[in-house]
């Protein structure tokens, strides 16, 4: 399994519509409002970096997204 | 397609479920010591139609449909099918088993003792919430913070007060059974159901199911064993008794088993998210899904009728107030967030992970491939807090070279 953090920035615009739409992703297991550099961090879990690259094609493709920054997790310790 | 629902109120719901189920359980509890007057062979019959029902609900969960377990689709979505224990989760088990026979026979001890009537003495054991604080301090990477303890003081003071009762006697040995025995079988049960929920198993979380299952076998056990030694000690006969029992009331127990199935399976899910302590003081919350139970109780003349004395009325309310704003407190101050850090070059990874890992509020810190080196996800109840205690603590990790603080302001999550 491939887990990797993909930072969004918006456009200002429709926030609330742009995360519906992120929310639809199947891959997407998480999704962050965040204040600061970034505006959505959203955690991705998905087989190969092939089908990651289709949620971050996904996610590109929603009209108010301006620039995603893709981070593959390559070691991970959580409670 | 998958639910994304926020992780806050997935918690909530899950607490409050376990919660509102236990207080209709213990209506039936009511009903079925009418039928089982002997407080032994009552906990045993509990325990035997347990792990009946734990079964036969587990097996049927385990049907598969389209690839998924029934159970994935209603109570768990980390089900699978029933499965055996692993090595790892057996410690676990032991312990956890042996905190649900100690609590169960704390429980009737006591009810034999206090001759049926243990309101008085039995709020006292809300004080568990207290114990969980204590324990987690000391086992726990992610302490208690003033704000949590300050909410389980007012929960647990709010919820002697809106169960105690104004009849009822009270003895020192009575609540010695309270704090030495149904206590600390509650934080057995509550830290190590926990611990299992957290651990994964072929490298995907645990599921409540399987643990309930089993917690409920190694109960039964040890609860078995416990009251064998008792009946040669006193020279009682309450193992068979219980057996008798298990099969000539075998409805009214059978009901209970089934909701506290189910109220379980709810709370060790809660446990999964929540600290033991935070999950204990939510589902405190049962008092006052209790006070319609009681009312129904007494209107059908099981129990005696609702105490309407004016003193009583005041004492509960204050009671639900405190539960009510401890919990509030609980659900209003939690902040997360999300660290993202470059490195120098020149610094071990795994090395700089362990310092990172090391630092008092760090919940998960992932090394990635890409524009940072590291991230760090953070839960803390104040953002003062996060500064003093975390971020000062981050940035004096030798090798980091710039760091990024993103507060989280809303959150969903696969459910």
């Amino acid at each position: 399994m491939i887990n990797a953090y993909i930072l969004i920035n918006l456009k200002p615009g429709d926030t609330d519509k742009a995360l519906s739409e992120m929310r639809k992703i199947n891959d997407i297991a998480k999704i962050s409002v965040v204040a600061g550099e970034y505006d959505v961090v959203v955690r991705a879990q998905v087989k190969t970096l092939e089908q990651l690259l289709k949620v971050t094609n996904k996610i590109q493709m929603i009209k108010d997204v301006n620039k995603t920054t893709t981070q593959v997790i390559e070691k991970e310790i959580a409670l | 397609m998958k639910i994304k629902i926020r992780k806050r109120y997935l918690f909530y719901f899950l607490a409050f479920t376990s919660a509102i189920i236990t207080a209709i359980v213990s209506g039936f509890d009511s009903v079925a010591q009418v039928f089982i007057s002997n407080p032994w062979a009552l906990g045993l019959a509990c325990f035997i139609w347990g792990v009946i029902i734990s079964v036969l609900f587990s097996l049927i969960l385990s049907i598969s449909y389209k690839g998924k377990s029934l159970g994935a689709y209603t109570i768990d979505p980390t089900f699978k099918r029933v499965r055996l224990l692993k090595k790892q989760e057996l410690l676990y088990h032991l312990l956890a088993g042996l905190g649900n026979a100690a609590l169960t026979i704390g429980y009737f001890l006591l009810l034999s003792m206090m001759k049926g009537d243990v309101s008085v003495v039995l709020p006292f054991s809300q004080i568990v919430i207290l114990y969980l604080i204590i324990i987690e301090s000391i086992i726990e990477k992610n302490t208690p913070t003033l704000i949590e303890i300050q909410s389980s003081i007012i929960v647990t003071f709010g919820a002697i007060l809106g169960s105690i009762s104004l009849t009822g006697t009270i003895s020192i040995e009575a609540l010695l059974i309270v704090f030495l025995i149904i206590n600390p079988g509650w934080v057995l049960l509550s830290i190590f159901q926990r611990k299992l929920k957290m651990m994964k198993i072929a490298n995907k979380p645990n599921d409540a199911i399987n643990i309930r299952l089993w917690n409920v076998i190694f109960a039964c056990i040890i609860s078995a064993i416990i009251i064998m030694i008792f009946d040669i000690i006193s020279k009682s006969n309450y193992l068979l008794e219980g057996i008798y029992a298990s099969f000539n009331h075998y409805f009214w127990v059978a009901i209970i088993a089934i909701g506290v199935f189910f109220s379980f399976i709810f709370y060790i899910r809660a446990l999964g998210i929540g600290k033991a302590s935070v999950t204990q003081a939510v589902k405190a919350s049962v008092i006052i899904f209790s006070i319609p139970v009681t009312i129904a109780l007494g209107y059908f003349g099981i129990t005696e009728p609702f105490l309407m004395d004016p003193v009583f009325i005041v004492i509960k309310f204050i009671g639900i107030v405190l539960i009510l704003l401890g919990i509030l407190s609980f659900a209003l101050t939690l902040t997360k967030a999300y660290i993202f850090i470059r490195m120098k070059p020149g610094f071990d990874i795994e090395e700089t992970m362990k310092k990172l890992w090391d630092v008092r509020g760090v919940n998960r810190v992932c090394a990635v491939a890409g524009h940072y080196d590291f991230i760090l996800k953070i839960r803390t109840r104040t953002l003062v807090k996060g500064y003093e205690r975390i971020l000062r603590k981050v940035e004096a990790v030798p090798g980091v070279d710039e760091y990024k603080w993103q507060s989280v302001l809303k959150e969903w999550e696969d459910i």
